[in-house]
């Protein structure tokens, strides 16, 4: 599996773990649960902008060497 | 990340997963080992409890064994499986760097979620087991993914032999799957609340449990770890294997004996008496492939054993073994009936268990950490060779201290709790014992601090090494392996 493949994957993944962790805090019969559920929102909000940073991060270094290869740098 | 030709196309390997695993290793030692030596000394004053339920020793006890044994152990074997297979297997991880991105901080995520859960009191009271059906689900979610990415890099392999670490990482994923899976089976009370019932009810509960609590021991704890020793010391010692072929024998010996032995944590219990002895039977058995790994792992030392005296890095893995020589064997002991009779409820128990998982667990580790750290972020060696070397010291000292106090307090309890007068009335009130063991809680106390500082030693070496200059090797185009490979 090459890394576009993998990083769309594991960033759309996100978004049904977050909207579960929304659920069972906005549910929970206990602090355990209330805990868990606004962890899960927080985890999968950072973890999917993580991941749109990291794909920017690696094109921004592939033309950056690009540019380097061609004579520019 | 690490270039390296094999023959055709050049090979980058995800070290990026591997650095934050073993930075999290690192950093969950010290929270296991800081938490530990609170407990001890709870146990040796009690006052120490301070009367809040979350201060209290059943809450916090927990927080000690998981982060030891998963936040540590586990981030370990995560970082130190990942970095082995694509260096045996010759290609990167399998999955992209997302995926193992994801399996870091979803493991990162579960361990401060389930101690958080600890303290708040939410425990299904199982040993080693302890968070709830939620994090147990998302647990089992992480270890299908690291199955798959483990498993992936595997097939994809361009390297035609499975190097035996493998076997071993390989093992302990697929039954450490297998025993969360069983061992977890529990009906929650509703979706959106923590607390569950467990499927099995009285002794067949209690097996189930120990069924896992064993093999949590057999194959998170020791084949896992042996993968590590099949790579690093030689490796680390620049020797093949000794044997090849009793590294196989041990592999096949060892998994199909452990997954028998559950039986023998539940001794003079509700339990039948035939089980008892297949688990006890089982357990002696287990001395066989136990003393051949060890052997395989000392005797890859033939013809480098002048390293010990300017590695000490090695030297951690060495004494690795040796510990786990001397915690099999004492295992076995332990599990035959009529000793268990007198050891079992006693501090002997945990002197042993603290045997395996500093002397052995927290050793292989450090070796593999002091081997690793250079080669990650290619740098020519560590900062300071002589703090590796005090580091060795102060947790060899601090296990002697731990293991002989526990052992001169366990024989004591048990001494203690059977003796008879001659009216044939118990000589001794419980609280006696208590009292005639406090010297030893407090020796082991400071055994404990002492493994805690020889810790806080390797974290300044390694922020040192980490801040410090690359390897010049480093610098050169395409040397990227120059610093270990």
């Amino acid at each position: 599996m090459d890394n576009q493949t993998a990083n769309s994957i594991v960033g759309f993944m996100m978004v049904p773990l977050g909207l579960l962790g929304l659920l069972l805090a906005a549910r929970a019969v206990d602090v355990e649960i209330e805990i868990f559920g606004y962890g899960l929102v927080i985890f999968a909000f950072l973890f999917g902008f993580s991941t749109i940073k990291r794909v920017y991060d690696y094109r921004d270094a592939a033309r950056a060497i690009a540019h380097k290869e061609a004579g520019h740098g | 990340m690490a270039n390296v030709t094999t023959g055709s196309a050049p090979v980058t390997y995800n070290e990026e997963v591997v650095r934050k695993f073993i930075i999290a290793a690192i950093f969950w030692a010290v929270v296991a080992f800081a938490v530990g030596c609170y407990l001890a000394a709870e146990l040796t004053w009690p006052e120490l409890n301070l009367g809040y339920s979350f201060t209290n020793f059943g809450r916090l006890r927990p927080v000690h064994t998981s982060g030891a044994i998963f936040a540590f152990g586990g981030s370990m074997l995560f970082g130190t499986s990942m970095y082995v297979v694509q260096r045996t297997c010759q290609v990167r991880l399998w999955g992209g760097s997302a995926l193992a991105n994801f399996i870091f901080w979803a493991f990162q995520f579960f361990i401060v979620m389930a101690a958080l859960s600890y303290v708040l009191g939410f425990t299904e009271g199982r040993e080693y087991a302890e968070p709830e059906w939620h994090l147990d689900l998302w647990l089992t979610m992480i270890w299908v993914l690291y199955a798959i990415v483990y498993i992936g890099t595997i097939i994809m392999r361009k390297e035609p032999h499975i190097y035996v670490a493998n076997w071993f990482y390989l093992a302990f994923i697929l039954t450490v799957a297998v025993l969360h899976l069983g061992n977890n089976m529990a009906v929650p009370v509703s979706f959106f609340g923590a607390k569950s019932y467990s499927l099995f009810s009285g002794t067949q509960d209690a097996m189930v449990q120990w069924w896992y609590g064993h093999n949590a021991v057999g194959f998170f704890l020791t084949a896992g770890f042996l993968g590590m020793m099949y790579y690093f010391i030689p490796k680390a010692a620049n020797r093949p294997v000794y044997s090849y072929r009793l590294s196989i024998f041990h592999f096949w010996s060892l998994i199909f004996l452990y997954i028998w032995a559950g039986p023998h944590h539940l001794h003079y219990t509700a339990l039948p008496d035939w089980t008892q002895i297949l688990g006890m039977t089982f357990s002696v058995m287990l001395w066989m492939p136990s003393w051949g790994g060890m052997i395989n792992g000392l005797m890859t030392l033939s013809g480098a054993w002048d390293k010990l005296r300017t590695d000490p890095g090695l030297r951690f893995s060495v004494t690795a073994v040796g510990f786990y020589g001397m915690s099999t064997f004492e295992g076995p002991v332990m599990a035959i009936r009529d000793v268990n009779a007198l050891s079992h409820y006693t501090n002997w128990t945990i002197g042993h268990v603290h045997s395996g998982a500093l002397g052995w667990v927290a050793f292989i580790s450090f070796g593999a950490i002091y081997y690793l750290i250079p080669v990650l972020w290619k740098r020519d060696a560590m900062y300071s060779v002589k703090l590796i070397s005090w580091h060795y010291w102060t947790a060899t000292l601090g296990i002697v201290f731990y293991i002989t106090s526990m052992w001169v307090a366990g024989i004591m309890e048990g001494l203690m709790w059977r003796a008879y007068d001659a009216q044939g009335f118990l000589q001794y009130s419980f609280v006696e014992s208590v009292v005639a063991v406090h010297p030893f809680l407090m020796i082991r106390l400071f055994g404990g601090l002492f493994f805690l500082l020889g810790a806080l030693i390797m974290v300044y070496n390694a922020y040192k090494t980490i801040r410090g200059p690359r390897s010049a090797a480093s610098m050169l185009p395409n040397a990227a392996l120059a610093a270990g490979e």
